[in-house]
């Protein structure tokens, strides 16, 4: 049965009748011959495309380089010197215990001139907040409404406090908040405080989103202590140290924001600050470091991007010339038949 | 072209076994074929081979079977008429698994079905005798001549698409390329977080990263990509051998793809790493946090990514163009939308970009230098290898590009017949044939002197 098949003596009959085609609709799309743009890589693109970008990356790393060569930063690892020489061979104890005195005073000498703001972060070393147990010990839920109270699924072991033999929530609960940083820095230049802002040192989308203005702490540190008290009467989107420190570090080598200090301190001069070693970084081998540092446009002081900048930029110019010097030495006619397989090898071409 | 013709002779009805003697004769006229297609000395000599069914039916019993196989193999061309349809699907199965070598048939009728199924690519012709043949094969094409234009234009870009997307931004290739990329800084990172298992993306980040972001690039590429245009695929048929050849699909390129997924990871999640190290990404003193450091990654990745399969396509519509960049685009809409939802559903990613990351120069810096660190080495391979190791759709590009062909049409006619030349089947071939016969003539009249006219 062919549809097609046209009885002979009615095809004449009418100049309307047309012949039923099968053909399919053309379409530039189904035929696959859409305008298209053939790019091919001729030496002169690849000699282009090399210089453009090694054009474009050295004054980036140039810039780089130089935005961060003025950052100045006065780094001061404390947490082996503020140990009195007494507890020295039994840091823990020192630490661990209430009546030790944890006060230690450390002079820091500015190595240049650093113009307000100049920013104070808490360096601490071979902490893992990277850690999925402890990336996952804490309750967002909680922290943003006190409707959430009792939202602590995650938290255990620091969930909830047995109370009068009822379950109360430790809010904010979770190991996060349970260990969080509680070192203290007060500054003095000449005998004079310098004054550190400790506001506005969170993200502002943290301090009204996920930080609840309703939320005040409860039963926090109840048990075992592992860092920090917070003031009960705060609200918790007001306590700044805690969400900075919740906004867990990528890696085991971290800053924190501790605060900014809004005045210029000039080279050569010596601060003196206070620091209250309290936070435990010992049973852990933990380091703690004191960080003073100016930014630029760039952030903080990180030659990478710079010299990384140089180094490809560098590469790319280094890749000019070696295409330069190969299409001087072995130039291939482009286009040319003679480099086609049949005519290279003639015997090569057999279909078998 | 000589013919070589086996049939059943009218053996002696008399003799005790007919069948075997008609059997022994067949056998012989066998043999002596292969004799004489064996001594043959001139290289461009064809042989045809010629059989009827009846006499198939002997020849395809296990004993024989082999010395017709090994008989027809050496043919050009075989015709076997007055065969049944099951005698049809057993030779194809013979050549099949005789000779190792991917088969083709092709038909229009219900006694072709066999064939085809048999065969490992089956092509059916719709028409006059019905849609069985049709209905019973891989491909369907209107009229026979159709399949020159389906092998040579359309097999052979499927070829080139196939492999590009396995290796090199070829599809497969490409697969394993992206995913060794994205896996392997997955894995480096545990490295830096007590191997606990923690990702240092977010989880919406890895849904999407193989469903919707990195995605389209690919299917544009299958559906569209093509070396190089039809009529130049008909104009070459020797550009359908780089699939016959396979030389595409090898160990090599595989090896090289995987190698240059396991140097992008590195560069990715080193280099971001160490410009997000310690140190505040900001003007305003902030550091960097894990939710901060993995976006900045994984947005390298999806640039790199794209990036290398817009380097390795050599045909671009405004397809390709939308899926590309569109893919990139897309990226940054949905981490936009994505931080916009209330930190109910997005976490830590809530308002990432707009608050944390745009405004920072050393994103957008680490991103750029990223994307070009993770494609310099594969610009500067195929660089160097079109430059000293061009192939032949290179060349022919390069032909068409320059409109040489337009300039030189002797060169271009003159190439096109060449890549036709070596075939002992056809039309072409018995004009080539006719030509060289005339040519040798033509030049032994003019080496002898001059004979008296």
């Amino acid at each position: 049965m062919s549809p097609g098949a046209a009885e002979g003596g009615f095809e004449t009959s009418s100049a309307a009748t047309k012949k039923h085609s099968k053909k399919p609709k053309y379409s530039r799309f189904t035929q696959q011959e859409l305008p298209a743009c053939k790019p091919i890589l001729t030496p002169g693109w690849v000699i282009t495309a090399f210089i453009f970008i090694g054009i474009i990356f050295i004054p980036i790393g140039l810039a780089s380089l130089f935005a961060s060569e003025n950052v100045v930063e006065i780094a001061d690892r404390y947490d082996e010197d503020c140990v009195p020489s007494i507890y020295a061979s039994d840091t823990l104890a020192y630490i661990q215990s209430s009546q030790t005195n944890k006060s230690c005073t450390k002079t820091l000498t500015v190595p240049k001139k650093m113009k307000n703001p100049i920013y104070v972060y808490y360096q601490l070393d071979n902490f893992y907040q990277n850690h999925r147990r402890y990336v996952k010990s804490r309750s967002d839920k909680q922290l943003r409404s006190k409707a959430n109270e009792f939202e602590t699924k995650d938290c255990s072991p620091e969930a909830t406090v047995l109370v009068s033999n009822k379950e109360m929530p430790i809010v904010p609960c979770g190991l996060i908040a349970w260990s969080m940083f509680n070192d203290t820095y007060r500054f003095s230049l000449n005998d004079k405080a310098i004054q550190v802002n400790k506001k506005g040192i969170a993200w502002k989308s943290d301090r009204e989103y996920k930080f609840g203005s309703d939320v005040y702490p409860k039963k926090f540190q109840s048990g075992v202590i592992g860092g920090a008290k917070l003031d009960e009467n705060i609200p918790l989107s007001q306590q700044e140290d805690l969400i900075v420190w919740m906004r867990t570090a990528a890696l085991p080598k971290f800053r924190k924001l501790y605060g900014k200090i809004e005045v210029d301190l000039e080279a050569n001069e010596k601060i003196t600050v206070v620091i209250q070693n309290n936070y435990n970084t010992y049973s852990f081998r933990g380091k703690k470091t004191l960080i003073l540092s100016t930014t630029s446009w760039i952030g903080g002081k990180n030659d990478f991007l710079g010299i990384a900048y140089l180094t490809f930029g560098g590469l790319c110019l280094f890749m000019v010339i070696s295409f330069i010097f190969l299409y001087v030495v072995r130039p291939r006619p482009l286009g040319d038949p003679s480099y086609l397989s049949w005519n290279r090898n003639p015997d090569g071409l057999l279909l078998n | 072209m000589k013919q070589i013709c086996i049939n059943t002779a009218n053996t002696d009805m008399l003799a005790q076994d007919p069948k075997k003697a008609a059997k022994e004769n067949i056998l012989m006229q066998i043999t002596n074929a292969s004799q004489m297609v064996k001594l043959e000395n001139d290289p461009h000599a064809a042989f045809a081979l010629i059989i009827d069914g009846k006499t198939l039916t002997y020849i395809l019993e296990d004993d024989m079977k082999h010395q017709f196989l090994n008989l027809a193999v050496d043919c050009a061309s075989v015709i076997c008429c007055r065969v049944s349809p099951k005698q049809k699907a057993l030779v194809t199965r013979l050549v099949k698994q005789g000779t190792g070598k991917t088969t083709l048939a092709i038909g229009d009728g219900a006694n072709d079905v066999g064939m085809i199924q048999e065969a490992d690519i089956g092509v059916g012709i719709s028409g006059v005798e019905g849609m069985q043949a049709v209905m019973a094969s891989d491909f369907s094409i209107a009229q026979f001549r159709f399949l020159e234009r389906l092998l040579v234009v359309h097999g052979h870009w499927c070829y080139k698409r196939i492999a590009q997307m396995v290796s090199n931004t070829s599809r497969i290739c490409y697969f394993f390329y992206k995913n060794i990329a994205f896996g392997l800084t997955l894995f480096y990172f545990e490295a830096f977080a007590g191997f606990s298992g923690q990702s240092v993306y977010d989880d919406w980040y890895m849904l999407l990263f193989n469903v919707l972001l990195t995605s389209l690039p690919v299917i544009s590429l299958g559906v569209f990509e093509q070396d190089v245009s039809s009529e130049i695929c008909l104009q070459f048929p020797a550009l359908y051998q780089q699939g016959q050849k396979n030389l595409f699909f090898d160990w090599y390129r595989i090896f090289g793809w995987m190698g240059n997924g396991l140097y992008s990871s590195l560069v990715i999640f080193f280099l971001t790493i160490i410009i997000f190290y310690d140190q505040a990404f900001r003007v305003g003193g902030q550091t960097a946090d894990m939710a901060a450091v993995g976006t900045a990654m994984f947005t390298s990745i999806i640039w790199a990514v794209n990036c290398q399969i817009a380097l390795t396509m050599s045909h671009f519509t405004w397809i390709q163009h939308l899926f590309i960049w569109g893919s990139i685009a897309m990226w940054y809409v949905f981490l936009l939308l994505y931080g916009m939802l209330s930190p109910k559903y997005s976490g830590n990613a809530f308002r990432i970009l707009i608050e944390a990351l745009a405004p920072s120069p050393i994103f957008w810096s680490a991103t750029l230098l990223v994307t070009l660190a993770c494609n310099l080495p594969y610009l500067a391979h195929i660089s160097f290898q079109r430059c000293l190791h061009p192939m032949d759709h290179h060349v022919i590009q390069e032909i068409k590009y320059y409109k040489k062909d337009v300039e030189d049409r002797h060169m271009w006619t003159r190439e096109r017949s060449k890549a036709r030349q070596r075939t002992k089947i056809g039309f072409t071939a018995r004009v080539d044939a006719k030509i060289r016969h005339l040519r040798g003539k033509l030049t032994k009249k003019h080496s002898t002197p001059t004979s008296p006219s």
